[in-house]
């Protein structure tokens, strides 16, 4: 009999885990969207059309590159913070990486992937970006399917809520207009912006 | 004994005792001893198989369900979608452990829904936030709220797709070069469950089904666990993990009828052919060894050290099984089955310690006569057991070996011709032979 009041112990203590986890990504992410400070991403030029093949875009930032100090050693696979400013623009760019959690300021933790050296000399790293996906319902995705004719690169943008270190995606933007918004006006079919304008 | 073998034998007990073989008192004894097996098992294991796949489509559906994107339901209730199929099917659960923890049925059945209730928590809150990464990511945090479940709810159904979970994810984390040294201890995470289920009844169809699935993910995981950084190390660790399966596989069994109930050793018996006709082409053994080990920076020391371990202590681990515990008198055929440990343990350190691999068409060479001696030795004990299971594996080790070398292009065609024609006259020299003395033991008897 104490064997199973002992199980069901173990087994109420692991439910409660088992539904915190989800929980509490739901409580963090909510904060973020709350409270968190908006940055915009800029996207690599989409086809929205590709994009939306599956149920969520894929989303590439233009700049996934954070530079490092000389001093700092080998990162592949580690964990860094990256700390988040903004360009004349207003797109987030990311500052230099550093292994202790800033004390002012936004700032990303982020995982590094391979490193490379640019022209100038300056050790720069690849980071795994949390917000890879963008996910839609299967509807909307048919619909952009089906103008398939219609293609071409569009200037696209992530707004992020930032805190504490979280990110949770707000909105995606195309051609300047929320994704849905875009959508319902033509999506694909509505009128090429000119790249740069 | 099974339930086939014990239909058997009440049925040939009333002719035993009319022919006067046992009288009826010893009947009457046998009968109590081995009861007749309930026609009820195959109704109660289609009670349970229900409550599975019952589970699993449900639990399915509500994924797809959610998958679809329920945009316009906005995030407060999307949340609520999310919490509370998991906090359902946690209370069910719950109440089965308390109320139902006899029934195979109901504790198979719960614990799948749960499991599948918290893929579809995770997933429909990766999607509503846009968060969680990719589908390695996913996987790492269902494989852990999943890992202490086949213990705790003794559900066999869990173990299994547990076990499927972490390979997936395993191989995803490879494929995006991320570590994957976590494998081994997760998995552990099984074997308390399979420990008490052998324990429970290691001939019943549970015991049967989680040690395949146990034997196939060793398999799969000793590939995706290895760090790869010394070529050629993956070897010695197939070499020693198929050689261990089939040694404990004999020496754990206690009389187990059929292939099916012996997963251990047919999954290390098939791996081990698969792998020696692999190995007994040269190209394989080419650049292997500590002269060509990747230096750069990218590779995990503890990993590393890891495979060392693993394709030391594996060969090892099956020769001590052998020594230690294992009827060599009983097993001369498993044992026969590991010529490969003691051949690799020669030839791979002399083509690692060649600079150019130039001794490679040994090691070639010595996995070709290991197809030929296993698969004639094979025959040789299916012919004198008369068993012809085992007679048939032995000719379709040797007819693989054939067909391989016939196609093999690095031999010259008279070289493979010549040999070809030799063992081809072996054969028949050993038919000749014999024959002869079938003759004399047939003219010896009246």
């Amino acid at each position: 009999m104490t064997g199973k009041r002992l199980r069901l112990a173990l087994f109420v203590v692991l439910a409660i885990i088992q539904l915190s986890v989800a929980a509490g990504a739901i409580i963090r992410s909510e904060i973020a969207l709350r409270s968190g400070e908006v940055y915009r991403f800029k996207l690599r030029p989409v086809d929205p059309v590709d994009a939306f093949r599956g149920r969520y875009v894929a989303l590439r930032l233009a700049e996934s590159n954070a530079p490092i100090a000389e001093s700092l050693p080998y990162l592949h696979n580690k964990k860094v913070y990256v700390p988040l400013t903004v360009d004349d623009e207003g797109f987030a760019v990311f500052g230099q990486a550093v292994i202790d959690r800033p004390d002012t300021g936004d700032y990303l933790r982020l995982r590094c992937g391979i490193e490379h050296t640019d022209e100038s000399g300056q050790r720069l790293v690849s980071l795994a970006i949390p917000f890879q996906r963008y996910y839609m319902p299967e509807e909307l995705a048919k619909e952009v399917d089906r103008s398939l004719w219609r293609r071409g690169q569009r200037p696209a943008w992530v707004a992020v809520r930032v805190r504490a270190g979280a990110a949770v995606v707000e909105d995606l933007y195309v051609d300047g207009r929320p994704i849905r918004e875009w959508l319902a006006d033509g999506g694909p079919e509505s009128e090429l912006t000119e790249p740069g304008s | 004994m099974s339930n086939r073998s014990i239909r058997w034998l009440l049925a040939e007990l009333p002719e035993l005792v009319s022919d006067g073989v046992v009288d009826e008192e010893s009947a009457d004894r046998l009968r109590k001893r081995y009861p007749e097996p309930s026609s009820l098992s195959g109704s109660r294991l289609a009670v349970i198989v229900c409550a599975v796949f019952g589970a699993l489509l449900i639990g399915s559906g509500v994924i797809l369900l959610l998958a679809h994107n329920w945009d316009h339901l906005g995030r407060p209730m999307r949340t609520v979608i999310a919490i509370l199929p998991l906090l359902v099917s946690q209370v069910f659960a719950g109440w089965v452990l308390v109320r139902r923890g006899e029934s195979t049925a109901w504790r198979e059945g719960s614990a799948t829904l749960l499991a599948l209730a918290i893929a579809a928590a995770i997933a429909l809150v990766d999607q509503t936030y846009h968060t969680g990464d990719d589908l390695e990511s996913f996987l790492w945090r269902w494989s852990l709220l999943l890992a202490p479940l086949p213990w705790l709810l003794n559900s066999s159904s869990v173990a299994l797709i547990y076990l499927a979970s972490l390979t997936w994810w395993a191989g995803a984390a490879k494929a995006d070069r991320l570590e994957v040294i976590w494998l081994w201890p997760l998995a552990l995470a099984v074997v308390p469950h399979v420990v008490s289920v052998l324990r429970e009844n290691r001939r019943g169809l549970r015991a049967a089904n989680l040690q395949w699935a146990c034997a196939i993910f060793l398999c799969v995981a000793a590939g995706l666990g290895l760090e790869w950084r010394v070529p050629g190390l993956w070897i010695l660790v197939y070499t020693g993990l198929f050689a261990l399966m089939i040694a404990s596989g004999a020496a754990f069994r206690h009389d187990e009828v059929g292939l099916w109930r012996r997963p251990f050793e047919a999954v290390g018996v098939a791996g081990s052919v698969v792998l020696w006709l692999i190995l007994s082409f040269d190209e394989l053994w080419r650049h292997i060894g500590w002269h060509h080990i990747h230096n750069d920076e990218r590779f995990h020391e503890a990993a590393s050290l890891f495979d060392v371990v693993l394709a030391v202590g594996l060969p090892l681990a099956a020769l001590a099984v052998v020594a230690l515990i294992l009827d060599q008198k009983r097993n001369a055929l498993q044992l026969l089955w590991m010529l490969s440990v003691p051949v690799v343990a020669v030839v791979w350190p002399l083509v690692a310690a060649s600079e150019d691999s130039s001794f490679r068409w040994i090691a070639a060479l010595a996995f070709s006569l290991i197809l030929f001696v296993v698969g004639i030795g094979t025959i040789a004990s299916g012919v004198r057991t008369e068993h012809l299971g085992t007679v048939n594996l032995g000719m379709t080790v040797v007819a693989l070996l054939v067909v391989v070398r016939f196609f093999d292009a690095e031999i010259g065609f008279i070289a493979k011709g010549l040999a070809f024609i030799a063992v081809g006259i072996g054969f028949l020299v050993a038919n000749i032979i014999m024959s002869r003395r079938l003759q004399r033991a047939e003219g010896d008897s009246p």
